[in-house]
């Protein structure tokens, strides 16, 4: 290890801190943790057990991200905030660009919309850029609409492309998938599309935000038509941040909550993977939920992409594969 | 069948009746999507090299490959030429598919691959090898700014950064994947 490495992160971490203090965001600690989960049936989770000798036993979840505590927070107006915390997702593949255990940047902005989130992550990027950060990463951000993306990429419209059947039979076509009878959902046959073309064929000279992810991609941010109000940032074909116009409808949140979760113990039921509890009350927090912009931001990546490393693991002491 | 999932470094795959061997594999999970996996397959017998992003549930076709020992002999710009110890047969193995293997390869040496229908399809070159040191420059005095360092070539041509006191005749064991010099041997 390279103690470089180590002075860099605790300094981009001062800058970060330094950045959202001066604006006057607050820093908040959240549980690691948790007792139930939002529903994320792409996300595998670790569990533990609470032992209580008189309480009795009772499953935990260890975080993927902090939201479901952040979302807690908002809803009791606690304003804008930030968390700088570990986060922890199962079968995550161990490779240059994961790690099982990693370390996540989220900040939330009262009345910020895509454009507003869009022009403050920029600032953040060049403001705590340390010494010697590739000039591409300070760059103002190329802002291109995923269906744009994809019809540059691909010359298929997203509107043309709604149904199961469509996607399936063109993914097909363009070589990316064998049996277009196959059953998989459209999340699946979208993300073929995007992975072999659309992500390929972004710049990655300077920082790419793409908006408008299709709406039949589940996430709690707002919906626009056959679109959500949601971009991810990335940057020499790494993804950074992701970014919601958070959805701020009770009846919404607990529909995609059940929804979600009703696919996630489909599907893990038959190979035993974790099921996080979910907590059926959580919507009820979105009574009194502000409009607001959250983004969520992976440190080690944006660490590696400023200090010109190719492995995330170059900058995370004790990497998975060196404690296994 | 395999799913790509299991693919790894090395795996011999049959892809549109051609065999493919990986040589780069990442992972990748698409913002609230399933894994998917990124592989880089190359065709020795072509040294074509594919890029294919399949999901990590997908079936992929995997090829029964055998290890065999090939006693490598020389190479003529375009091939190399190793020797089955068995029936002692000549195969050649276009060099293309092989970049750098040209100056990591001694001659007369003797190498497991991985065979199927009678291709080498993978040569398995030992993570650290011993080289002589052919050639090396003289260290300049005084020169610590670069960490005391300088360039040797070892009798494969193989340009290695070493420290200062390695001298000509001397040998070094090297990283053969990173190309880096790991210590002085002493004869």
């Amino acid at each position: 290890m390279d103690t470089s490495l180590i002075r860099a992160r605790s300094r981009l971490y001062r800058n970060i801190r330094e950045f959202f203090d001066s604006r006057g965001y607050l820093e908040v600690e959240t549980p690691c943790l948790a007792a139930s989960l939002i529903p994320e049936p792409t996300i595998k989770n670790f569990s533990t057990l609470y032992q209580s000798e008189y309480l009795g036993s009772r499953e935990m979840y260890l975080v993927p991200s902090p939201e479901v505590f952040i979302k807690r927070l908002i809803a009791r107006g606690c304003g804008n905030v930030y968390e700088i915390c570990k986060c922890f997702r199962n079968a995550e593949q161990i490779g240059s660009l994961h790690n099982p255990e990693f370390s996540m940047l989220e900040y939330y902005t009262m009345d910020f919309d895509e454009k507003d989130s869009i022009a403050l992550t920029q600032e953040l990027l060049r403001e705590t850029a340390l010494p010697g950060c590739p000039d591409g990463l300070k760059q103002p951000f190329e802002v291109i609409s995923m269906a744009q993306a994809l019809n540059k990429a691909t010359g298929l419209e997203l509107e043309a492309i709604q149904s199961p059947k469509v996607i399936r039979q063109k993914a097909h076509e363009l070589g990316v998938l064998d049996d277009p009878s196959v059953s998989e959902g459209w999340d699946d046959t979208f993300n073929r599309l995007f992975l072999n073309f659309v992500e390929p064929s972004l710049r990655t000279d300077v920082p790419v935000v793409l908006t408008g992810y299709p709406a039949q991609i589940e996430c709690l941010a707002q919906n626009d038509g056959i679109v959500k109000r949601r971009w991810e940032l990335y940057f020499g074909a790494v993804e950074i941040a992701n970014c919601y116009l958070e959805e701020t409808s009770p009846e919404r949140v607990r529909e995609s909550m059940r929804r979600e979760f009703a696919r996630m113990a489909s599907e893990r039921a038959l190979t035993g993977e974790v099921i996080p509890d979910n907590d059926p009350e959580y919507w009820r927090i979105f009574r009194s939920f502000p409009r607001c912009s959250g983004v969520a931001l992976g440190l080690d990546r944006l660490l590696m992409l400023q200090t010109g490393r190719q492995r995330i693991d170059d900058l995370i002491l004790f990497g998975f594969s060196d404690i296994l | 069948m395999i799913k790509a999932g299991q693919i790894d470094k090395g795996t011999a795959l049959l892809i549109k009746g051609q065999p493919f061997i990986c040589i780069d594999r990442e992972f990748v999970n698409p913002g609230k999507g399933s894994a998917f996996v990124r592989l880089k397959l190359k065709s020795p017998t072509t040294g074509q090299v594919l890029a294919e992003t399949m999901k990590s549930q997908d079936n992929a076709e995997d090829i029964t490959v055998t290890d065999e020992d090939f006693q490598y002999q020389y190479n003529d710009g375009e091939y190399f030429h190793f020797m089955n110890t068995e029936t002692f047969e000549d195969v050649p193995v276009p060099m293309s598919s092989f970049p750098d293997y040209q100056f990591i390869m001694k001659e007369g040496e003797t190498f497991r691959c991985t065979v199927y229908n009678e291709e080498i399809l993978d040569i398995q070159v030992p993570s650290k090898v011993v080289y002589l040191v052919a050639e090396a420059e003289e260290a300049i005095k005084g020169d610590t700014v670069t960490g005391a360092t300088k360039f040797v070539t070892t009798e494969t041509g193989l340009r290695v950064r070493v420290p200062i006191f390695i001298k000509q005749g001397e040998k070094i064991r090297v990283n053969t994947e990173t190309k880096e010099y790991l210590e002085r041997v002493n004869n």
